[in-house]
């Protein structure tokens, strides 16, 4: 860390913005691909109708939720990282707050497409918002849905707005540092930032309160999410215990998504001296931590399904685990306790392979778990006439992969054309530890 | 400051020099109108005296109205048709908390947005005057204030207290 | 400087036999009163003031050391001032599970499904089982919170002890061990990991075992993880009111800076923001999905006479009052303001848990107010109980109250 001066930091950062070289376009536009083959199968289920999609009695919530609840997950760590970590001083978050930042910012984008692509007629999304229709009927403030539109909106706004408040230091040293077209470009987004006194006693001060305010906003978001499934009375998902679980695992997946962008980006752009390998360790050992809550929250559903002797609530769980969609739930249990436990291991964990690999399973683990609790729910409840199964459709694959392809994209546009890593919280971190 | 009063920079490589600069050249008797910085710090604020952020002001206003506008959109809006949905009151309380923490959190945001631009300054067009490129990078720059009789004399001081180049002396 | 030399010339200083007085003289007190109470025809109030009691002081002082645990296991440097004091908490460990094994004594008082009808719950609601299960959890967690006790100070015992046997076995063991202070941290991160986890397990199944189970009807996931974040709000809360009155005792060498208290207090508020949403999460759940065998419980508790009286002071104490009032930087560095707001903290917990057990316990009777005289008396037992041990631990070693005793002075 020593060897690290001001100077250092700079040329490090402002040289991952040099013009990129043919491989970073070809995969941007095998990418873009991605995104458009995406975009046709949801063109195509706006002709054909959401008849395409798996969907159907009694799982009405299919692919396109469980997509949802996975992105807005992927999308709460980045605000620990950013605004948690910053609160409780943890040092170790400084070089990757700007990726998680980002991340969460193209995350909540994400997630807020698919209730768009779930809707069907997604002419009509207007109806979720606050405006009163012609009989002068208003939505349903006491509806969860409605919880849901107003805490995401805000979460995309507040997260922009801190992420962009962040940038301004740095967009600074961009503009100052550039010629021509970039250095206009740089000079609008900057907005004349000059790093005076006053401007930065203020610019802190904010900084913390949006810190703070962020905090809770983060863990209202998904328990909002989560009582989208918990206010109802559905065996499986009517539980307590799911407004904090579903903050839990939301940091899990995200703290791995977090791993899974961090070690490719640190070897692309030659971040080893700024992304240390302890940056990478204490990541690890926050999902060991997040794995063992929801591991915790696993065993405490089971226990007191059991303990309830509610005759219901008994089957739900048994068929959970052994049902139809058994295999999901394993794939859950396993990738998302068991494993992240192996980075107890200093071995594993100081290497970047194995870390990497690991992180990949808990994303999959953590798509499972919703997977587990949204379909598999509905899909066996009260009444056994009523249960079946639900199976994605080609429509849903597409959607999904092409989802994926657009979070990639966007995240590669960032990284060549913005700093990707916080040069003013490196040079903050270098001058404490001096 | 009369109207030939010139500003004087001087750049400084580290945090520490600055502060010594700073007090040195306040000792002299000289007016520091403005330090540019890399990075924040308590310490320089303190050294030029600067009155503690008003921010927090606009943050807890926001918050304010954001609280209660919430609840008085739930309210409103659910009062306008008295329609029992799934057997809750009209009034729920408890449900409509959640439409006003969002709403608080909201606000309470848009009013810090609102502080930055009234209290940070910006976006500020001007922000070239005395201003050297080297100071969002890494350097330090001391603005000190002076007629044009003891201009040279501060420059002396500058380069005494460690100062690497002076420059940009704007009228 | 020179009264803190020539306070601990002399180790015991700052407490001699006669603080011992006034608790031991108010823990008799209590525990006279609850015997008579018992005896003279409410066995079951006074099991219930016992109950809630035991449940609140035994989550309060391992809340206290999961402090110190959590602090050296986030490797925090701020903290250490607190984490002396917090570790004194542990004295209470003893008589806690004392006070467990007591129970057994009203076990057809303590457990209101005992003769009760549940409907095949039997396999897990029966006494004996009960007993072995929470004997074992306690016996873990108290274990484990020892072993990183007894590695935390090998740091603080410094100079050779002049006077107790305990110290001096102490002592004379951590003279014969290693002395590697790498491998006594190694150790410490060990024992404080498993305490957390031994902690948010025991605690929840305590939580489910005498406080949910008081219902056997009811249940609800969130009460396990609510009883341990409860047990971290209360412990924190404890932490603040001892070390603001250690400050505010001009005898004892303990002295806090204001912004250390209002990092502390900081965190406590943020603590106070976590119950809230925990009892929201837990509420707005039952009171939406309104199912009958849910709601009932949270109805009698919330909506009816007198109790609903008691959970708006709950409220109130627990999460209105510490939020607006700590918003002010000011406060949180004040130690008398802290002082009173730890302590309205910690009363509101404690009516918290009354609450909880109370109707169970009670035939609902709107017009008499569940907290008299009597449970007033046995609560102020407990609570000389409590300081005794207290002052017990800081009276065998006063070297925790010394400034920078400890792992953090190896970082000075």
């Amino acid at each position: 860390m020593s060897q690290l001066t001001f100077e250092t930091i700079n040329t490090t950062v402002l040289d991952t913005l040099s013009r990129p070289g043919k491989a970073y376009w070809c995969i941007i536009a095998l990418l873009f691909c991605g995104v458009i083959m995406g975009a046709s199968c949801w063109a195509y289920q706006i002709f054909v109708g959401v008849g395409v999609a798996g969907m159907n009695t009694p799982v009405h919530w299919g692919t396109y939720l469980i997509n949802f609840v996975f992105w807005v997950g992927i999308a709460h760590s980045g605000t620990l990282i950013s605004a948690i970590l910053f609160l409780f001083r943890a040092g170790w978050r400084n070089p990757i707050a700007r990726a998680a930042e980002t991340m969460t910012v193209f995350a909540v984008c994400i997630a807020g497409l698919f209730p768009f692509i779930h809707l069907g007629r997604v002419w009509l999304v207007f109806y979720m918002l606050p405006l009163p229709n012609q009989r002068t009927l208003w939505p349903n403030f006491q509806s969860p849905l409605i919880f849901d539109v107003i805490a995401i909106s805000t979460y995309l706004t507040v997260s922009s707005l801190f992420w962009y408040t962040g940038l301004l230091p740095d967009l600074a040293i961009i503009r100052d540092r550039s010629q021509g077209v970039r250095k206009k470009i740089f000079k609008v987004l900057s907005l004349g930032w000059s790093g005076r006194t006053g401007q930065w006693m203020n610019y802190s001060r904010a900084y913390l309160l949006f810190a703070g305010l962020a905090t809770p906003l983060v863990i209202s978001v998904h328990s909002v999410v989560s009582w989208d499934f918990a206010l109802s009375v559905i065996p499986g998902w009517h539980t307590t215990i799911f407004a904090p679980y579903f903050v839990a695992g939301a940091i899990h997946s995200g703290l791995a998504m977090v791993l899974t962008l961090s070690i490719p980006l640190r070897k692309m752009l030659k971040y080893e001296a700024l992304i240390t390998m302890d940056v990478l360790e204490s990541i690890a050992k926050t999902i060991v931590f997040t794995g063992i809550i929801v591991g915790f929250s696993y065993a405490t559903e089971l226990f007191i399904a059991w303990y309830s002797h509610n005759s219901i609530e008994m089957e739900t769980f048994w068929w959970r685990a052994f049902g139809h969609y058994a295999p999901e739930y394993w794939i859950m249990v396993i990738c998302n306790t068991v494993i992240p436990l192996l980075y107890l291991s200093k071995k594993i964990r100081t290497h970047v392979i194995p870390l990497f690999i690991i992180s990949i399973f808990v994303n999959i683990g953590m798509w499972y778990e919703r997977f587990v609790i949204i379909a598999g729910s509905v899909a066996h409840d009260f009444l056994p006439n009523a249960w079946g199964h639900y199976r994605p459709t080609w429509v849903e694959g597409g959607i999904m992969v092409g989802a994926f392809c657009l979070f990639f994209f966007l995240f590669l546009l960032f990284v060549k054309h913005l700093p990707s890593v916080s040069m003013t919280e490196m040079k903050e971190m270098i001058h404490k530890t001096e | 400051m009369n109207t030939d009063a010139i500003i004087v920079t001087g750049l400084y490589n580290t945090q520490e020099e600055t502060l010594a600069a700073v007090e040195k050249i306040q000792e002299k008797g000289f007016e520091v109108t403005e330090v540019h910085s890399p990075i924040p710090s308590n310490a320089l604020a303190r050294a030029l005296g600067r009155k503690k952020s008003r921010i927090g002001w606009f943050t807890l206003t926001g918050g304010l109205i954001g609280f209660f506008s919430g609840f008085a959109l739930a309210v409103f809006t659910s009062t306008r048709w008295n329609l029992i949905v799934s057997g809750k009151p009209i009034l729920s309380w408890i449900p409509f908390f959640v439409i006003a923490f969002e709403f608080t959190i909201l606000f309470a945001v848009l009013g810090n947005v609102l502080g930055i631009v009234t209290q940070v300054g910006l976006p500020d067009p001007n922000y070239e005057k005395n201003y050297d490129p080297e100071c969002s990078g890494s350097l330090y720059g001391i603005e000190v204030a002076s007629t044009p009789e003891d201009a040279d004399s501060l420059r002396d001081l500058l380069h005494r207290t460690g100062s690497l180049k002076k420059q940009r002396e704007t009228k | 400087m020179t009264f803190m030399d020539t306070a601990f010339t002399k180790p015991s200083a700052p407490f001699n036999k006669s603080v011992f007085f006034i608790p031991a003289l108010i823990a008799g007190g209590g525990f006279l009163f609850f015997i008579i109470l018992a005896a003279t025809g409410h066995p079951e109030k006074a099991w219930l003031a016992y109950l809630t009691n035991f449940i609140f002081f035994t989550v309060l002082s391992c809340g206290g050391l999961l402090f110190s645990t959590l602090m050296h296991f986030t490797k925090a440097r701020w903290s250490h001032t607190f984490a002396a004091v917090a570790e004194a908490f542990s004295a209470f460990f003893p008589v806690s599970f004392v006070l467990f094994i007591l129970l057994f004594i009203g076990q057809n008082y303590v457990f209101p499904w005992v003769g009760q009808d549940l409907h095949g719950k039997e396999v897990w609601l029966n006494v004996p089982f009960l007993f072995a299960r929470d004997s074992v959890a306690f016996l873990i967690l108290y274990s484990l919170g020892f072993g990183y006790l007894y590695h935390s100070l090998k740091f603080r015992l410094k100079t050779a002890p002049q006077n107790t046997r305990l110290k001096t076995f102490l002592f004379k063991r951590f003279e014969q061990s290693s002395h590697d202070p790498e491998t006594i941290k190694q150790r410490m991160t060990v024992f404080a990991g498993w305490y957390m986890f031994a902690f948010a397990m025991c605690l929840s199944l305590i939580g489910f075992d005498l406080v949910m189970s008081a219902d056997p009807h009811w249940y609800s996931t969130l009460f396990g993880a609510y009883t341990f974040i409860k047990a971290i709000f209360a412990g924190f809360g404890a932490i603040i009111l001892l070390v603001s009155l250690l400050h505010l005792t001009p005898k004892v060498p303990f002295t806090l800076t204001p912004a250390q208290l209002a990092d502390m207090s900081t965190l406590f508020f943020g603590f106070s923001i976590v119950w809230g949403d925990f009892f929201y999460s837990q509420f707005v759940v039952i009171w939406y999905g309104n199912i009958p065998e849910e709601s009932a419980y949270i109805i009698e508790r919330t909506m009816t006479h007198p109790w609903r009286i008691l959970a708006w002071t709950v409220f109130l104490g627990c999460f209105i009052l510490p939020f607006i009032i700590l918003l002010s930087r000011k406060i949180k560095q004040s130690p008398r303001c802290m002082i009173v707001i730890s302590s309205c903290v910690l009363t509101g917990l404690w009516i918290e848990h009354f609450l909880l057990l109370g109707p169970s316990f009670l035939a609902h009777d709107p017009a008499v107010f569940p907290i008299g005289f009597g449970e007033l008396i046995i609560t102020l037992g407990f609570l000389g109980l409590f300081s005794i041990s207290i002052l017990a631990y800081f009276k065998e070693l006063p070297e925790a109250l010394k400034i920078n005793s400890g792992e953090g002075g190896q970082w000075k």
